[in-house]
């Protein structure tokens, strides 16, 4: 602290009328100055001044534990009388993730556009079976992509703004369903085509998801299970993908998907490293979402819709289509047990999910999740 | 004459990755769109055969013939480009494994088309994986491959705007000047 700045500015505010001209009274405490930190001058990095950049002195201190519930900023100077908000989420293991400041500037500086950067205008007519198979593809994306938005919304407001990171990357997520909902939409309309089925399996896991009993559940649900799966189909756009239109829309969507992997993966591993009984909910709500989500992921018109865009065709569904759906298979559900592994919940030895049937090959899983431990 | 720049160039050439990142480096208006990027990659380049996980997860083992490029991402530059040992590589987000064929393949490819097409985006090699195959310890540093995975193709096909060193203009070769320096000239 200058004191000379200090007797300037109480001298300042001294003098400064104590009623407004209307008659109501003026507060001048924030010109004295108030107890939290002054003058940090956090340096701006090479892109400019990120989360991280001003994460500096009290301000990047995230309590464990949340003192109020209001929404005051973080490092503000707080009245005692302030309201309660009725925030239920008061842990910082209930939704952080050591990466998420990470994630959230990955988030804003990665932000594409469904209107401007799809060449729709390059969309190739298709043949009609082709067309059919995309549109039911995008009819049941559309439909499950909002609950990524849903989700995080109905517990946003039940977190506690000390862990305001954690919000602000959730807020991204949501934009990012918007457009995921958005440009899948419209790929279903923009060919001469349309929306085509709903089935109550796709509703099912969504419900499931939506009514998980806490927000670490939740996120087990849909960030490690349901978004870890629907990344690996986006991975598959490659694939399935009659244009390079349809392509663009998959890598792109791809990227997004993957952030939010990555935040769900590492929350989790934070809420078990912090809060070990919470390891016990997290499989509790697995054992039933890998149930769900398979009987989604075999879905009569999503799975035929995939396996015969896989195919190219009906001539090669059988030699080709359904081969590489069962090998995307394994692949998505490796990928789901290694992420599990990271997150610090092992399902090797719990998940009812058929391994064996599937091709999965645990042991490298396990070496692999030992070889990340070790480095 | 475009559709050789790689193979001589060598895809187990340093030199070939370095002029990459300086294109990258060059025109950072051609990622603004991608936006950041943060990433250690290895391109991991074995003789020829099959793709195989030897080079990788063999993590300790001195393989023949394997060479392996580590490049590292920031924001929108490629801030290091450096040969690296198997052990080293190890530590890499995510390793791209695959024989010099395959590599060699996927930039001709580049080269022909201005960018990857069809099955030769490196997405789609490291789905298939039976050609080049993306590995790593870690899920988080593997999953990286697919949240940048936009700004890592571009980055590859810049290959298909290099200029040939032996098409340099000859003063820029005789002041010593960074082949990539210059572009392919789109005229």
């Amino acid at each position: 602290m200058n004191t000379t700045q200090d007797e300037a500015r109480n001298a300042i505010a001294d003098r400064l009328p104590k009623q407004a001209p209307l008659g109501n009274p003026l507060d001048w405490a924030w010109l004295r100055g108030a107890p939290g930190e002054w003058g940090v001058h956090p340096k701006p990095s090479a892109r400019g001044l990120t989360m991280q950049d001003i994460s500096v002195g009290t301000y990047g201190e995230v309590p464990e534990h949340a003192s109020r519930r209001s929404m005051a900023g973080r490092g503000s100077t707080i009245d005692g009388d302030v309201p309660d908000m009725g925030y239920i989420l008061n842990k910082k293991s209930d939704m952080w993730a050591e990466n998420v400041r990470e994630l959230y500037e990955e988030a804003v500086a990665r932000q594409w556009s469904a209107t401007r950067d799809i060449p729709w205008s390059e969309l190739p007519e298709l043949p009609s079976d082709i067309e059919h198979a995309m549109c039911q593809v995008m009819t049941t994306l559309t439909e499950i992509e909002m609950i990524a938005a849903d989700l995080p919304a109905k517990w946003m407001w039940r977190m506690n703004h000390d862990y305001l990171e954690a919000k602000m990357f959730l807020c991204t997520q949501i934009m990012d369903e918007a457009r995921h909902t958005e440009v899948f939409r419209k790929r279903a309309l923009a060919n001469g085509g349309g929306l085509l089925y709903s089935r109550s399996s796709g509703e099912g896991l969504l419900r499931t998801i939506l009514e998980a009993k806490t927000y670490t559940q939740a996120t087990a649900l849909l960030h490690l299970l349901g978004e870890g799966f629907i990344l690996d189909i986006f991975r598959m756009g490659e694939l399935i993908s009659p244009s390079h239109v349809e392509k663009k829309i998959f890598r792109m969507a791809m990227q997004d998907e993957a952030r939010h992997v990555a935040y769900g993966t590492m929350h989790l591993r934070y809420a078990v490293e912090h809060d070990p009984d919470v390891a016990a909910e997290i499989h509790e709500a697995l054992d039933h979402g890998e149930v769900v989500l398979t009987e989604f992921g075999t879905n009569a018109d999503f799975g035929s819709a995939l396996a015969y865009l896989l195919g190219g065709g009906e001539e090669q569904i059988e030699t080709k289509g359904f081969p590489l759906q069962m090998e995307m298979q394994r692949h998505q559900f490796t990928s789901y047990l290694a992420r599990c592994e990271r997150a610090g919940i092992s399902r090797i030895d719990r998940t009812k999910l058929p391994l064996d049937l599937l091709g999965i090959d645990t042991s490298t899983i396990r070496a692999g999740s030992r070889s990340a431990a070790a480095a | 004459m475009t559709t050789a720049v790689p193979t001589r160039l060598g895809v187990a050439d340093l030199t070939f990755y370095q002029r990459l990142a300086h294109l990258m480096n060059s025109h950072p208006e051609w990622y603004r769109v991608l936006g950041d990027a943060d990433m250690v990659a290895v391109f991991t380049v074995t003789g020829s055969g099959p793709a195989t996980d030897q080079a990788g997860a063999d993590d300790h083992a001195a393989t023949a013939g394997v060479a392996n490029f580590q490049l590292v991402f920031e924001a929108m530059a490629c801030e290091a480009v450096d040969q690296v040992s198997n052990a080293e590589a190890a530590l890499a987000d995510f390793r791209l494994v695959g024989p010099a064929t395959a590599w060699s393949a996927m930039f001709d490819d580049i080269v022909a088309n201005g960018q990857a097409s069809g099955e030769w985006t490196i997405n789609s090699l490291a789905l298939r994986g039976d050609r080049i195959r993306c590995l790593g310890d870690d899920p988080m540093g593997v999953d990286k491959f697919s949240r940048f995975n936009q700004t890592l193709q571009q980055f590859l096909d810049g290959a298909g705007r290099l200029e040939p060193p032996e098409l340099e203009p000859p003063e820029l070769a005789a002041r010593g000047a960074t082949p990539s320096d210059t572009t392919r000239s789109t005229s």
